[in-house]
């Protein structure tokens, strides 16, 4: 990166906000995906004034920006793939103001996820998008991400939670799109952005909804001796039209990991559970559980277990969003995939994913957002072996093709991101990418913004690159 | 046209076939937009032949503004340019329901009640109820992003739509989202087309997800002597535990279109009136019905009525086509769609009846508490004085809007023609971000064919 950059950067914000040494640049590389690309400069502003200054001096040097959150993306959203700047929002991180009557927040894109959560609890009221990252991950990802969790399937995702932005334009423009009320007119620019992995602006301030805390809640734990009759009965859930306001599914290899780790109290010898969350008035609540269990025992489980407490219930569920890292305790790395498929689908898709498990010699730990088709099978390998790894990619691009073909998605919260981008044309025809590169490029005309990102740029799978091994010995003591 | 005109329905009619290019002058009245008449109608079967259709108006630069019902025709600026009225509504097929997995995807020119009817054989609903329900297409009502008083619970069209297909201004088949409840692949392109009144693409294919009906519901009606107890009673259920699946407000104006000759008697226009419908389990509802009670006495409420199933029904449909029956009953009303905070809407509302009153028009305001208000000026005679009335009214309300004390979001719904030009940008003053929306409008139509002109900031 050209020195005069650096000094400049130094000048406008100071320089404890603008880091640029090789050892510091380091700990930038990664995000929670398998992918990897060094900055050439990490900053940190701390208003919008400055982040608008940032991309105007970034104009001027032809250099890439990107925006990061917490890093804990998985898919390379906040990876600097061509270099350049990364703008890391973490001293952006003010809840700038809580609207309770309203049921409105105005936060920097920096607050983390729980803590706007916890801000509010006092108030009855909580913000519900909840990705299992939500301790660490920041709202500004989500909203590039467009996150969802396992609540989303009765709340919605990101984007159904997101009613205005502030945006820094690739031009350093700053522009408002939408507000505090339900709808503003014109184009749903709302709509748009969320979910556009930081290709069209950064987003600098964000106006979410808050929703209020229910009455009452349930959490049922199903616990099953086959696979097919876990996935059979989230099926006939669905059927049924039961809306719970979450159905996780673990299978029993996962669930070992998790026991093992977080002491839960989960069955040690079964295929599978379902982690079943009902949510609502008492009575709703009481009138589901009733009918949920039914479903469970008629597809044999061989037991339906109610949370006794807040306790068990939050030990739960701790071991169902410490699952990754369960699973990381028994493998160097692992590789998350993200596709969804139609519910109806469940049972013949993970048939297909032990298959896939056999062909490649791979163990895959699978845990499912199952109440809406949200696969997350977790393929367990060893970033050294790299004949392992080009199996692992292999692997992946197996399933999400099935997922593809059954009339899916490739991605049903992390993005796309520069791990999937490739894999764009198995869902959209050169037409719909070509309206979506236009669509960029209206925004971000010089690509400058997040480059190799959600769009394919002609680089096949195989070349993700590897993390390489640790790099102690090259950094000095 | 700009070509001989004989030459294009030529054209036309070898992409669709004679038939269904009509240049009838009955025809083409009644796919007038604000008084302009299209050269020609083309009814196409399928996506292909819309793409077709496209590529020629493109070539062509012929003004293209897609159609289904016609209901909403009305909505929006006046055209820049209209040669071919695009009617969709052969497309009427139901192209994927799969039941089990609670998602549909259908062709545009499907009528919402005969969708809700397929929907209902299934136990299952889209919570679209929406005004012209028997003549309204689901293209049309996505296109107008038209509201419905389900939307408290269920979110709007862009809660609830899982993707589309669509054919740009340049006539290239495009989609964006997916078909599954759950999808964060590549840009949600299909969220721009909701509310965007056929100025971006002409939609071939929505596909939703669907709901359970629920297995018992329940509706209430209870009056107020004013503004401030019925908004009063509103803020108390939202601070409750219940989430009710429609919360309305109808201030005396808006009651007497809503409780009218056809609804029973006991339910007369009333001063303020709160409309709360809940759903669930029998259970469920009964005890909205003892909270709802207790809750309304304790807001002052002169009365609480809980509706029979017939009731329920009519009350409903009434609600749903409130600006229908006003610009049925005075055909020169003019009504906002307004988005308001819950907590600035009495203060909103009592500015918007000052403006009536400055102006000597009535008012009828029907108030979604989720934060819409449907606002209808009412002139009394229409002559020029009472047109240039509503629109010195029009242009205050969109100055009141803009007070940091409302922060509300007012767009001009329906009004007469001839009064939009008065009013200008029916989207009301300029903001920055319509220069965006111009970038997204020249990505879809470089060529400027798509319902020119008839969008915010003259996109």
């Amino acid at each position: 990166m050209q020195p005069q950059l650096i000094r400049e950067l130094v000048a406008l914000l100071g320089p404890k906000a603008v880091l640029s040494q090789a050892e510091d640049l380091m700990l930038y590389e990664y995000d929670g995906s398998v992918e990897l690309g060094s900055p050439e400069c990490i900053v940190f502003p701390s208003c919008t004034r400055e982040v608008a200054e940032i991309v105007r001096l970034a104009n001027r040097y032809e250099t890439p920006l990107v925006g990061r959150g917490a890093g804990t993306g998985l898919s390379g959203g906040a990876i600097a793939r061509n270099g350049g700047i990364v703008i890391a929002f973490s001293r952006m991180n003010r809840i700038l103001e809580v609207d309770a009557p309203n049921l409105r927040a105005i936060v920097q894109p920096g607050v983390v996820n729980l803590d706007l959560s916890r801000a509010v609890e006092h108030l009855g009221l909580y913000y519900a998008p909840d990705p299992s990252s939500q301790r660490s991950c920041t709202i500004g990802g989500n909203v590039s991400e467009n996150s969802g969790g396992p609540h989303t399937l009765a709340y919605g995702v990101t984007s159904n939670h997101v009613t205005g932005m502030e945006l820094v334009l690739p031009e350093g423009e700053i522009v408002r799109i939408g507000g505090k009320t339900i709808e503003t007119p014109g184009y749903d620019l709302n709509g748009l952005l969320v979910g556009s992995e930081g290709t069209l602006a950064l987003v600098t301030e964000i106006t979410v909804r808050l929703t209020r805390k229910p009455e009452a809640v349930k959490t049922l734990l199903a616990v099953y001796d086959t696979l097919d009759d876990t996935t059979e009965t989230v099926v006939d859930i669905t059927v049924r039209a039961i809306t719970p306001a979450a159905c996780e599914m673990l299978d029993g290899f996962t669930l070992r990991a998790v026991e093992d780790y977080v002491h839960a109290g989960f069955p040690k010898d079964c295929a599978a559970v379902l982690l079943i969350e009902l949510e609502g008035l008492t009575e709703a609540v009481e009138a589901q559980a009733a009918a949920i269990t039914e479903v469970c025992l008629q597809h044999r489980a061989r037991e339906v277990r109610v949370a006794r407490d807040d306790r068990e219930r939050e030990l739960l569920w701790k071991g169902r969003k410490n699952a990754f890292g369960a699973l990381g305790r028994l493998s160097p790395t692992y590789y998350v995939q993200d596709g969804v498929i139609p519910r109806t689908r469940l049972p013949e898709t993970l048939r297909c994913i032990e298959e896939v498990s056999r062909k490649y010699d791979l163990r895959i730990g699978n845990i499912f957002h199952a109440g809406d088709g949200n696969l997350h099978p977790l393929i367990l390998f060893d970033e050294r072996d790299r004949e392992q790894f080009r199996r692992v990619v292999a692997a992946g691009i197996e399933i999400m093709t099935f997922c593809v073909e059954v009339g899916g998605a490739l991605t049903g919260e992390h993005g796309v991101g520069m791990e999937k981008n490739e894999l764009m044309p198995l869902m959209f025809t050169p037409e719909d990418l070509d309206l979506m590169r236009r669509v960029r490029a209206a925004f971000n005309p010089a690509g400058r913004l997040n480059p190799g990102k959600v769009l394919p740029i002609g680089k096949a799978c195989g070349e993700i690159r590897v993390q390489p091994m640790p790099v102690s010995t090259t950094i000095p003591a | 046209m700009n070509r001989p005109a004989q030459a294009s329905i030529t054209r036309l009619e070898e992409i669709v076939g004679g038939a269904y290019v009509l240049s009838d002058p009955a025809e083409l009245n009644l796919r007038q937009v604000d008084g302009k008449s299209p050269s020609v109608v083309v009814q196409p079967a399928e996506v292909a032949q819309v793409a077709e259709i496209m590529r020629f108006a493109a070539a062509e630069k012929l003004a293209v503004i897609p159609c289904g019902g016609g209901t909403k025709l009305g909505i929006g600026s006046p055209p820049a340019r209209y040669d071919i009225a695009l009617d969709l509504s052969r497309m009427n097929q139901v192209l994927a329901y799969d039941p089990r997995d609670l998602t549909l995807g259908v062709e545009p020119g499907v009528r919402i009640e005969e969708l809700l009817r397929i929907l209902a054989e299934q136990k299952q609903f889209l919570p679209l109820a929406v005004p012209f329900a028997d003549r309204a297409t689901v293209g049309g009502i996505v296109a107008a992003n038209s509201s419905s008083p389900l939307r408290h619970l269920y979110g709007g069209v862009r809660d609830f739509c899982l993707g589309m297909e669509f054919v740009t201004g340049e006539g290239v088949i495009s989609k964006g989202g997916g078909r599954v409840v759950k999808n964060v692949t590549g840009y949600d392109l299909h969220k721009l087309l909701i509310g965007s009144l056929g100025t971006l693409a002409v939609i071939a294919r929505v596909n939703f997800r669907t709901f359970p009906l629920p297995p018992a519901q329940g509706t209430f009606v209870t009056s107020f002597s004013d503004s401030e107890s019925a908004f009063g009673f509103c803020r108390a259920i939202a601070q409750s535990v219940l989430t009710p699946q429609i919360l309305e407000v109808a201030d005396p104006g808006a009651a007497h279109f809503l409780f009218s000759a056809e609804t029973p008697a006991r339910i007369s226009p009333r001063q303020w009136s709160v409309i709360i419908s809940a759903a669930g389990q029998p259970s469920v509802v009964d005890r909205y019905a003892r909270e709802l009670g207790h809750m309304a006495s304790a807001a002052n409420a002169a009365e609480f009525i809980p509706l029979s199933d017939a009731e329920h029904s009519s009350v409903l449909a009434r609600i749903c086509e409130f600006p229908r029956l006003v610009l049925e009953a005075v055909p020169s009303a003019a009504i906002f769609r307004i988005g308001v905070l819950p907590t600035t809407m009495p203060s909103m509302l009592n500015d918007l009846s000052e403006v009536a009153k400055h102006w000597r028009l009535h008012l009828a305001t029907l108030t979604r508490a989720s934060g819409i208000v449907y606002s209808a000026f009412l002139s009394e005679e229409e002559n020029e004085a009472s047109f240039a009335g509503i629109a010195s009214a029009a242009k205050e309300v969109f100055h009141i809007c803009t007070l940091p004390e409302n922060g509300a979001q007012a767009m001009l719904e329906w009004c007469p023609a001839k009064l939009k030009r008065g009013v200008g940008d029916l989207w009301g003053p300029w903001r920055r971000d319509f220069e965006l929306m111009h970038r997204v409008k020249s990505v879809f139509d470089p060529q400027n064919v798509l319902s020119p002109g008839r969008f915010a900031s003259e996109i």
